[in-house]
């Protein structure tokens, strides 16, 4: 079970590959990472149909934005599932990524302790 | 002779009639009266022949003849000269056959024919000078009225002119206090220009800090994270720890981790004090020392649109528009900044009047303004519009709008904050706010609030 993280900040990319560690560690799932809107499409287009069951991504990036990335995945992956991750909480964001069909919007900074029940409630249910 | 006698009688009479008793000599009021008892007497005695008629004839004459005397040598009485003149010629006449026929009566007897004629002829003289007296008092009397109109006409006018004076100098004091209330509303509009220009920056002084703040955030969140992820590891590391054997060279690796540790534990207090400025220079810059309230919307928009009507009435160039409020009476209260929101009520429905006003002014009355402001519960959020059917905003300014300082009101009339201001409330509400309007058509402030936040 693969799940593709999408920011800008390559850093990230450290940071949730140590906060998920142990999970990695235990073969719970793989995490990869884009940091890009194009990228990610890039990597979820590399085999058909994707491994990926689960996007988190960034809304304000360069280039692609977080909104329409999910807008692009939804059109062509309809079953993968999106959550958006934002530092913006505002009701605008909020409402066009849920209106476009997103699960979940998380607010930087990261509560990775609601992050991790996400994913374990997403394993439980591939399971 | 009693003609002569009635003439005196009467010229007397006339003299004292017409000079009047004002600001004229007692003494010929005397006279006047003592010549008329004294021709009443001589007539009296000619009708009863007492006295020889030579001395009642000769009497008569003098009388006469000094009435006349006194007439033309009198200056208070020089207008009256001609109707001295008038009998002249009857009693000349009279006087010649007096004298001649006491003195010559056999001449007397034949020449008593021209004297007769002589008589007739002072007869008309006499009565064509009196009519030409007559019509001279009658001129006379006439310029007189004519000076004295004039005179009270200067009168009125001098008295006109006086109080003209008063009421210059009364608007003088009056403009003079107005100037100086003026120069004091400017004064006051000045320093509100100032602090509207003051408040401005500070507002996008309050964007930048926002902007600024999140982009600290991120980096911050880095730090915070990291810090405390290596927290975790020495805490792991403290864990194996015990399975290496001890060495001096272990003993001085725990107290460097001990360092460490302590040293991540400051990054991430710190981190986090950093991050609490952040959060509250980011909850600043959002504005609201307000409170959001569950508010009724509709009523506010009665009251405030009411509020906007009366005051566009009271103020100068009213027109005449028709407020139709179309509110869904559904509507749940809305979790408002109410004192703020109000303004975005007036702002919107004052400029819709203040189009509609160019309007009437370039198609005069055949044109019904017209304002319309709607609510309607859309789910989960709650749409508000406000119409006119003013002149529409053309494409090119239609971004324009919500610039600071963008106005399209002549001179002084618009500060060009109005929209602007009412843009940020309702971000401020996280709400939006959306033009559409049609050139000579409407114009069309379409709010969408959401419903989440109440």
């Amino acid at each position: 079970m693969k799940i593709l993280f999408v920011d800008d900040e390559p850093d990230v990319e450290a940071l949730f590959r140590q906060k998920f560690r142990k999970e990695i560690k235990n073969g719970l799932f793989e995490l990869a990472f884009a940091f890009s809107g194009k990228e990610a499409l890039e990597a979820l287009e590399e085999e058909n149909p994707p491994k990926f069951v689960y996007v988190f991504s960034d809304i304000n990036m360069p280039g692609m934005s977080g909104l329409e990335l999910l807008n692009q995945i939804k059109a062509r992956f309809p079953h993968i599932q999106v959550s958006m991750i934002s530092a913006y909480g505002d009701h605008e964001n909020y409402d066009k990524a849920m209106s476009s069909g997103a699960k979940g919007f998380f607010t930087k900074p990261v509560d990775f302790e609601k992050l991790k029940s996400e994913i374990s409630s997403l394993i439980t249910a591939n399971e | 002779m009693i003609l002569i006698n009635l003439i005196s009688l009467f010229l007397l009479y006339y003299l004292k009639k017409s000079v009047g008793s004002e600001g004229f000599p007692a003494h010929l009021h005397r006279y006047f009266t003592y010549g008329m008892i004294a021709a009443a007497a001589l007539m009296i005695a000619g009708v009863a022949r007492v006295p020889p008629a030579f001395l009642f004839q000769l009497f008569s004459l003098v009388l006469i003849g000094a009435i006349i005397y006194l007439i033309l040598n009198t200056p208070e009485l020089k207008h009256l000269r001609t109707i001295a003149i008038t009998p002249l010629p009857i009693v000349g006449v009279q006087a010649l056959e007096y004298l001649v026929s006491t003195f010559s009566p056999g001449i007397f007897d034949i020449i008593d024919n021209y004297f007769d004629a002589a008589g007739f002829f002072a007869l008309i003289w006499a009565v064509t000078m009196g009519l030409n007296h007559r019509k001279q008092i009658k001129e006379v009397e006439i310029e007189r009225m004519i000076s004295k109109e004039q005179e009270r006409q200067l009168r009125n006018t001098a008295e006109q002119k006086s109080q003209l004076e008063m009421l210059v100098a009364e608007r003088t004091s009056e403009i003079l206090s107005q100037k100086e209330e003026l120069q004091e509303t400017l004064d006051h509009l000045r320093s509100t220009q100032e602090q509207l220009i003051q408040q401005e920056k500070l507002a996008s002084l309050g964007q930048l800090t926002a902007g600024i703040a999140h982009e600290i955030k991120n980096p911050l969140n880095f730090v915070n994270n990291f810090s405390e992820l290596s927290a975790d590891f020495l805490q792991e590391i403290s864990e194996e720890m015990p399975k290496i054997p001890d060495s001096p060279e272990k003993e001085t690796i725990l107290g460097l981790l001990e360092n460490i540790k302590s040293n991540l534990g400051k990054i991430r207090h710190h981190g986090s004090r950093a991050d609490g400025i952040v959060r509250s220079m980011l909850m600043h810059s959002r504005g609201g020392t307000g409170t959001m309230e569950p508010t009724d919307l509709n009523a506010l928009i009665r009251e405030y649109a009411n509020l906007a009507f009366h005051g566009m009435r009271a103020n100068p160039n009213p027109i005449n528009v028709d407020v139709q409020l179309d509110l869904d009476e559904k509507l749940p209260l809305i979790k408002l900044n109410a004192e703020d929101f109000s303004r975005v009520i007036l702002n919107l429905v004052k400029n819709a009047f203040d189009a509609m006003r160019d309007k009437i002014l370039v198609q005069g009355s055949e044109y019904k303004a017209k304002v319309t402001i709607r609510t309607k519960d859309l789910g989960n959020q709650v749409q508000i519009q406000v119409e006119d059917n003013g002149p529409g905003v053309p494409e090119q300014i239609r971004d324009k709008l919500l610039m600071p300082f963008f106005t399209t009101k002549k001179g002084t009339e618009g500060t060009g904050l109005g929209l602007s201001i009412t843009h940020d409330i309702i971000n401020a509400h996280e709400g939006s706010l959306e033009i559409k309007s049609e050139e000579g058509k409407y114009t069309l402030f379409n709010i969408l609030l959401p419903k989440a936040n109440s």
